[in-house]
């Protein structure tokens, strides 16, 4: 069964004044465990898409499932609460909490989910060991490089075990070093957590690592391809 | 964590904070100030009126608090007298004969309320053994001695051993008029009691009023001990007890018109009364005033943070929590000035209540207004737990706004505001 469902999701903006649209009818089956890269050029609706996946926004037509639940009957306060258990997000500008240490930030979600302290601390120290960050872990985001943040930011997204990823242009700010970094430790992750991660990108360095590539075209699927041998570090 | 994120947050913009902090311990500085300051002045006013005249409690035939005419005196003073000696709480009592006539010098005349006083019982009722500035209170044991205020001495232009003729009506109706020697001036601080009232010995007056072979009118019965006195002023050791010490005079005398100052003198309650009011509007106009400066701080600190907040509520923060962390951050910058503002007013009170405030470059103005040059500050009690309140109020209402701008936000649009 797919993590992800999406049948004929169109949205669009300003439909009142000068209509644009964004998204133009996607399908879309993401399996549990996939390393999926969205690509395609800007304006082609990758933000768009990763957003109504995630729940940030709605769609204009069209349902999203996420493992089994459709998303878009849910309330505002449900669909917060639905992110918090279910989706982790990396951010292209990393957003991590600058007033909590790299520890505290990974421990937030969890927090949100009224795990034990323990179970936060251990899960959190964990995830910062995988992410090479045990020595940083009470640092400030400010302290951190922006690929330090960046792997706080992909902890802090694994830390509630979420049912998938979603990562947009994770490697936007980073240089090459930290990108290959990241990238190992993403798939690292990945298939010791099982975790399925989805991006938007446009760097290539990504799209080499991705298993499965889908591009859009002015909002629309225009291929989607697995990748029998993903480039690896 | 919400408390934690919310404690930190404030801490970001470390000078926005300190400046919100000082305003508000400012603000409650001066709310406390301004209340304490109005509270001394009425609280001055009220306690003049009661240590120059009214006392706390008076006892007056009824017919003489309508018209207050020298037939209408007491029938028992002695009674009255034994009574106040067993009770307890009272600092003391006085039996005052009172007449209206008409005192005149060589230079002029003025329409006066006589007062005929036992030195030693008004001394216990009234200050003004201690406001004689020229001459003593009663200090010679000579006859027709009296005490004129120092705007009577002017009006009359007359001193100290200058005669003075008083001339009013005695019991039987007829005209009388004594000749009596000004042997002290005193300043009250009250322009009007200093120019309205002079004091003679009681004797002396009794004498005038019910000379010693006269007869009373038919409608007038002797008062026991022979001593004409119309009115009967109490001062209590505690204000507390008024109505206790008001109801027992009343009970033991039923016929008699038992009043306490605040019926006496509708000013004084009215003054009492605003204390509280006083303290009320003061503090609300200075929490209004932070109300705002507290909601611009808020405000920008959300609107700063648009691209957290949204990130906040992408990842799994509820609005109610959002929310939460908004109010708290306010009522955090909020709680932290306003202790350091309650104590700093506490200390200032605490200090010119004791001290007093010299006020003396006004003493004109402040004597017209029956109020003395030195002012003492103080606070009602309840001023300390209406701060807290009023704060809290603030703090939250202060919130609601900025904290309504923050759950607003669409975390779609919000992460990607640069």
């Amino acid at each position: 069964m797919a993590v992800i469902t999406t049948r004929g999701i169109t949205k669009t903006y300003n439909p009142d004044t000068i209509p644009v649209h964004a998204l133009n009818g996607v399908d879309l089956d993401i399996e549990k465990g996939e390393f999926t890269a969205i690509v395609g050029p800007s304006g082609s609706g990758k933000t768009t898409l990763l957003n109504i996946i995630g729940g940030l926004d709605r769609p204009s037509e069209g349902k999203v499932i996420v493992g089994g639940q459709p998303i878009e009957e849910l309330s505002e306060n449900k669909l917060i609460d639905f992110r918090k258990d279910h989706i982790g997000f990396v951010f292209q500008a990393y957003n991590l909490i600058p007033v909590l240490t790299a520890l505290e930030n990974v421990e937030f979600v969890m927090l949100l989910q009224k795990r034990p302290a323990a179970e936060r601390r251990e899960r959190a120290m964990e995830l910062l060991r995988a992410v090479g960050l045990e020595d940083k872990v009470n640092k400030r985001p400010s302290e951190l490089s922006g690929g330090q943040q960046q792997r706080v930011a992909v902890a802090r997204a694994l830390a509630p075990k979420p049912t998938f990823i979603l990562a947009d242009e994770p490697t936007a700010n980073l240089d090459s070093t930290s990108t290959a970094q990241l990238l190992d430790i993403m798939a690292e992750l990945n298939h010791r957590e099982s975790v399925t991660f989805l991006f938007s990108t446009h760097d290539q360095r990504v799209i080499d690592r991705a298993r499965r590539i889908v591009t859009l075209v002015d909002g629309r699927i225009d291929e989607d391809v697995q990748q029998s041998q993903p480039a690896t570090s | 964590m919400t408390a934690r994120l919310a404690w930190r947050n404030i801490w970001r913009n470390p000078t926005r904070s300190l400046v919100v902090m000082v305003a508000i311990m400012l603000g409650i500085y001066a709310a406390m100030f301004m209340s304490g300051f109005a509270t001394g002045m009425a609280r001055s006013y009220v306690n003049n009126a009661i240590r120059t005249m009214v006392g706390h409690i008076q006892v007056h035939v009824p017919a003489y608090q309508e018209e207050a005419r020298s037939a209408y005196f007491l029938p028992s003073p002695a009674d009255l007298a034994a009574f106040a000696k067993k009770q307890e709480g009272l600092a003391g009592y006085s039996l005052r004969t009172q007449v209206t006539g008409m005192a005149a010098s060589s230079h002029g005349n003025r329409g006066v309320q006589i007062r005929g006083v036992d030195p030693q019982q008004e001394g216990s009722v009234t200050d003004l053994d201690d406001l004689v500035a020229d001459g003593d209170f009663f200090g010679e044991t000579r006859r027709n001695q009296i005490l004129i205020g120092r705007k009577m001495a002017e009006n009359l232009k007359v001193d100290l051993r200058s005669k003075v003729v008083l001339t009013f009506q005695d019991l039987s109706g007829t005209i009388t008029a004594g000749a009596f020697r000004v042997t002290g001036i005193f300043e009250s601080g009250n322009t009007g009691f200093d120019e309205g009232i002079v004091l003679v010995r009681q004797s002396d007056l009794n004498r005038l009023l019910l000379p010693a072979d006269s007869i009373l009118p038919d409608s007038l019965s002797m008062p026991d001990s022979r001593v004409i006195a119309h009115e009967m002023t109490l001062l209590l050791d505690d204000p507390g007890q008024l109505d206790t010490i008001q109801e027992a005079f009343q009970a033991a005398f039923p016929g008699l018109l038992v009043e306490n100052y605040k019926e006496l003198a509708p000013d004084l309650r009215l003054y009492e009364s605003q204390i509280q009011n006083i303290s009320i509007i003061y503090l609300a106009i200075i929490l209004l005033a932070l109300v705002f400066g507290i909601i611009n701080t808020m405000l920008m600190a959300v609107l700063e943070r648009i691209k957290e907040l949204g990130m906040l509520m992408a990842v799994g923060m509820n609005k109610g929590k959002v929310f939460s962390m908004i109010v708290l951050e306010t009522l955090f910058l909020t709680l932290i000035g306003a202790p350091i503002g309650i104590l700093l007013g506490h200390l200032t009170i605490t200090y010119f209540g004791r001290v007093g405030i010299d006020l003396s470059a006004f003493s004109t103005a402040m004597q017209e207004y029956g109020l003395s040059e030195q002012l003492f500050l103080e606070l009602e009690p309840v001023v300390y737990y209406q701060i807290p309140i009023g704060v809290l109020i603030t703090a939250v209402l202060a919130a609601l706004y900025p904290a309504w701008k923050a759950i607003r936000l669409r975390p779609v649009v919000a992460i990607h505001k640069i």
